[in-house]
């Protein structure tokens, strides 16, 4: 009997459903509010929706939950100050713990409902949604990630140098200050991905420029204990080392060639450190001579941008550190705001319109140090590194010791999409 | 044991009324009424749903094949597996590599053969098998928890495979799936308009997945309903008083091997174009641990436990993450609390336990009280 119900209401349901498909196709493209601006996806009369795809439960959860929260300060702050175009903003945020299926699916869940990502974690994810981004949802997507796999395209863009470019400005720094000279070897650890990959292309272009050898060290993710690396580059007699890895892996590099009388001077990428390592046994080693390059000032540093942020964000969160995840989030929303005014001013707030305001913006960001151009989507928005050394008297445990700086190497070195 | 083959939704139990059901009388009952509703529903719904509803059903069509394989190999003959990511990886990279073109991507070189996609869908599918195959002689002869750890070797040696071969993989970040061609119609995203309703990649790969698994649903039912079908069960129940009746034990158990490593194989096809990039990162353990979830949540043994494990399983975080706004106790991300990844986990962890404690033949079981009567 029972069953007979449920049958009765399910072909009910099949009826009215039948009635009518809200996918069926309608022209409403080309919508104007009132004031004369085009809105498209994501855009109503009172509110821009974003979307941040991020991971806060896997492999990068403690950069996922910086990004995250910087953004969520940001668009606190945006909507305080009026909102943009008149209009609030959202962000809605989906976790996906580094997961493809769940990453996917984020993207295809949120993609119809907002303008445009200010956040993308995982760099495998956005390749594997690159297609349909150019293809056909053409919304700006800001990922967090420094690969040179992610430039070239209008969408897709980069905000920082990418890891081959850091890599050069990195080596660029020890040779200026006379650490490495010509015929020397340097070593490179490197995680295997298209991170490590993407920084050995960039180190072995170095090298040849200024006649030095690259000694590879290959690692996993998971390794975790850098003392065969660590004695494979002794052995081999490198001058330097390049660390493209985790922090955990810097750190075990750089405690172990310290508690092994192996003096060389060791640098990293940026996502090569955290500040929470100051507090481990390496700690004190890597305030030695460990270096980290990057696209941004340090959060501790006491220029205006900086300082203003950390502040703000240790009002909002006080029992979350600081770290660099804070800036590069921050900057990425306050990247896509830019473009929004933009693209209001032009009356055009629909994801062509926000694309081609994106494509006008020179000159930003010089509050965090470096200044970002997004004319070109096949360079990165900069070729500038900032070189900083662990310290554990400034917040965010990082000082400048080389400001914004482009190596000529860098400069004339071609991104290999 | 009569009751493990049999379908859930299938017209009434079979000791009682399988002589005397005329068509009349099947027509009285309301499954069949439920059946062509219910298949209605599903051929409609591309119409209807959004992408994200559609390709967050696609998933579970994938998982239902392969955990029907699994429910072959698990469920209805004893034997645990830990390895089906494995399969399910050789199914989709499978399909790549053979349906793909050579490329340059990201300075990789990737090699490919360029067959034409439907071939390379099939000879996939049989490649997975033929990797059972090979693991067969193991499969044969171990049972229970020693086939499980066996099986577990084939995911770490599956997956530093698939981040090393670069040529063949795309090693890190994977690469992109050739979308699939089937007499000069493809599955992919260019826009064909049916019935006012732009269908692109997920509304045509709907079609495509649920008769992928009407058929893998209903070989399985024929396997398990027949000849083989009982000898598996001998196997599982009694392998000594199976091999005195006269099934060849070990042949039986590396045949349902290989076959449900084929099933794995078509999920690692369909899930590779419905993902449309495979990633190595994806076919790790947690992934077959969640195909052990599924099946004993279904119901170990039948194909629709398997069907109805998968659909729970792979449904429940898309469709915690996409309520979470509104749901109770779970937090939007980054508002501290419970994340609706966690969530689901927990869940369907709490799930598992619920079942074998007071559901041992899982949700398929689930019946009517009026249908218990014989």
């Amino acid at each position: 009997m029972k069953l007979r119900v449920v049958g009765a209401v399910v072909a009910a349901l099949t009826l009215t459903l039948a009635g009518c498909s809200e996918k069926a196709k309608s022209s409403d493209d080309g919508a104007a509010d009132k004031n004369g601006v085009k809105t498209g996806e994501g855009v109503t009369d009172s509110k821009i929706t974003l979307g941040a795809l991020t991971d806060m439960t896997g492999v990068y959860a403690s950069l996922g939950k910086s990004v995250t929260q910087a953004q969520q300060l940001w668009v606190e702050e945006t909507n305080k100050a009026g909102g943009i175009c008149d209009r609030q903003i959202e962000l809605t945020v989906r976790d996906h713990g580094y997961d493809p299926q769940k990453a996917i699916g984020a993207y295809t869940e949120l993609e119809p409902d907002v303008l445009g990502f200010t956040q993308f974690i995982g760099s495998p994810f956005v390749s594997a949604v690159e297609s349909r981004i150019d293809g056909q949802d053409k919304g700006i997507v800001l990922p967090q990630a420094w690969s040179a796999n992610l430039v070239g395209s209008e969408y897709v863009r980069v905000i920082g140098a990418t890891y081959d470019v850091e890599t050069i400005n990195l080596i660029d720094f020890l040779l200026d200050e006379k650490r490495i000279a010509k015929g020397d070897k340097i070593g490179h650890v490197y995680f295997e991905g298209d991170y490590g990959e993407n920084a050995l292309a960039g180190s072995k272009h170095a090298a040849q420029e200024a006649g030095l050898t690259v000694v590879e060290q290959k690692i996993k993710p998971t390794d975790n204990d850098m003392t065969a690396q660590v004695s494979a580059l002794k052995q081999a007699g490198v001058k330097a080392v390049v660390v493209s890895a985790g922090p955990r892996q810097a750190a075990s590099l750089v405690g172990v060639a310290a508690a092994t009388g192996f003096d060389v001077p060791v640098v990293g990428n940026n996502s090569a450190y955290a500040p929470q390592l100051l507090a481990t046994q390496a700690g004190a080693a890597l305030q030695k001579d460990y270096y980290i390059g990057s696209s941004t000032l340090p959060i501790g540093d006491a220029a205006a941008g900086p300082a203003k942020l950390s502040k703000a964000y240790g009002a909002k969160y006080p029992k979350d550190g600081l770290d660099n995840g804070v800036i590069a989030g921050y900057n990425a929303a306050t990247v896509f705001g830019e473009a929004l005014k933009k693209a209001c001013e032009s009356k055009d707030l629909t994801r062509e319109g926000v694309g081609k305001a994106l494509l006008t913006i020179k000159d930003f960001g010089a509050d965090f140090g470096i200044s970002h151009d997004f004319t070109d989507p096949a360079a990165p928005s900069t070729r500038e590194t900032v070189v900083m050394k662990p310290d554990a008297k400034t917040p965010g445990g990082l000082k400048v010791v080389r400001p914004a700086e482009v190596a000529p190497a860098a400069e004339s070195f071609t991104l290999k999409p | 044991m009569s009751e493990a083959t049999k379908d859930a939704v299938a017209p009434a139990p079979a000791g009682a009324t399988a002589t005397g059901t005329s068509f009349t009388d099947r027509l009285r009952r309301p499954a069949p009424y439920l059946w062509l509703a219910g298949s209605v529903l599903l051929l409609l719904f591309p119409f209807y749903l959004d992408r994200f509803w559609l390709q967050a059903g696609l998933f579970a069509m994938a998982a239902a094949i392969g955990a029907i394989g699994l429910n072959l190999l698990t469920g209805s003959t004893g034997q645990l597996s830990m390895g089906h990511a494995f399969f399910l990886a050789v199914g989709a990279y499978g399909y790549c590599i053979l349906g793909g073109e050579s490329s340059t991507e990201n300075g990789h070189a990737l090699t490919g053969l360029g067959l034409p996609t439907w071939l390379a869908a099939v000879l996939a599918v049989l490649l997975a098998g033929a990797a059972g195959g090979l693991f067969s002689p193991i499969a044969g002869r171990l049972s229970g928890a020693y086939l499980g750890i066996a099986t577990l070797a084939l995911i770490f040696i599956g997956q530093h495979v698939l981040f090393n071969a670069g040529s063949l993989t795309g090693g890190f970040n994977g690469r992109p799936v050739p979308p699939l061609s089937l007499f000069g119609f493809t599955f992919d995203d260019a826009e064909v308009v049916v019935a006012a309703v732009p269908f692109q990649s997920s509304e045509k790969l709907w079609y495509l997945g649920l008769a992928a698994l009407l058929a893998s649903g209903l070989f399985a039912r024929g396997v398990l309903r027949g000849r083989p079908g009982r000898a598996l069960n001998a196997i599982r129940d009694h392998r000594i008083a199976a091999g005195v009746m006269g099934v060849p034990v070990a042949r039986y158990r590396a045949g349902v091997f290989v076959l449900s490593s084929m099933y794995a194989g078509l999920a690692g096809v369909l899930l590779a174009l419905v993902f449309q990039r495979t990633v190595p990162e994806y076919f790790g353990m947690i992934l077959s641990l969640e195909y052990l979830a599924m099946i004993v949540i279904g119901g170990l043994g039948s194909v629709a436990g398997a069907v109805i494990g998968a659909a729970f399983v792979s449904l429940l975080p898309q469709v915690l993450t996409h309520y979470s706004d509104s749901l109770p106790l779970v937090s939007a991300p980054g508002t501290g609390g419970i994340a609706p990844g966690e969530a689901s986990r927990y869940l369907y962890g709490a799930a598992v336990v619920a079942v074998v404690l007071f559901l041992p033949g899982g949700i398929a079981r689930l019946k009517t009280p009026g249908e218990k009567k014989k």
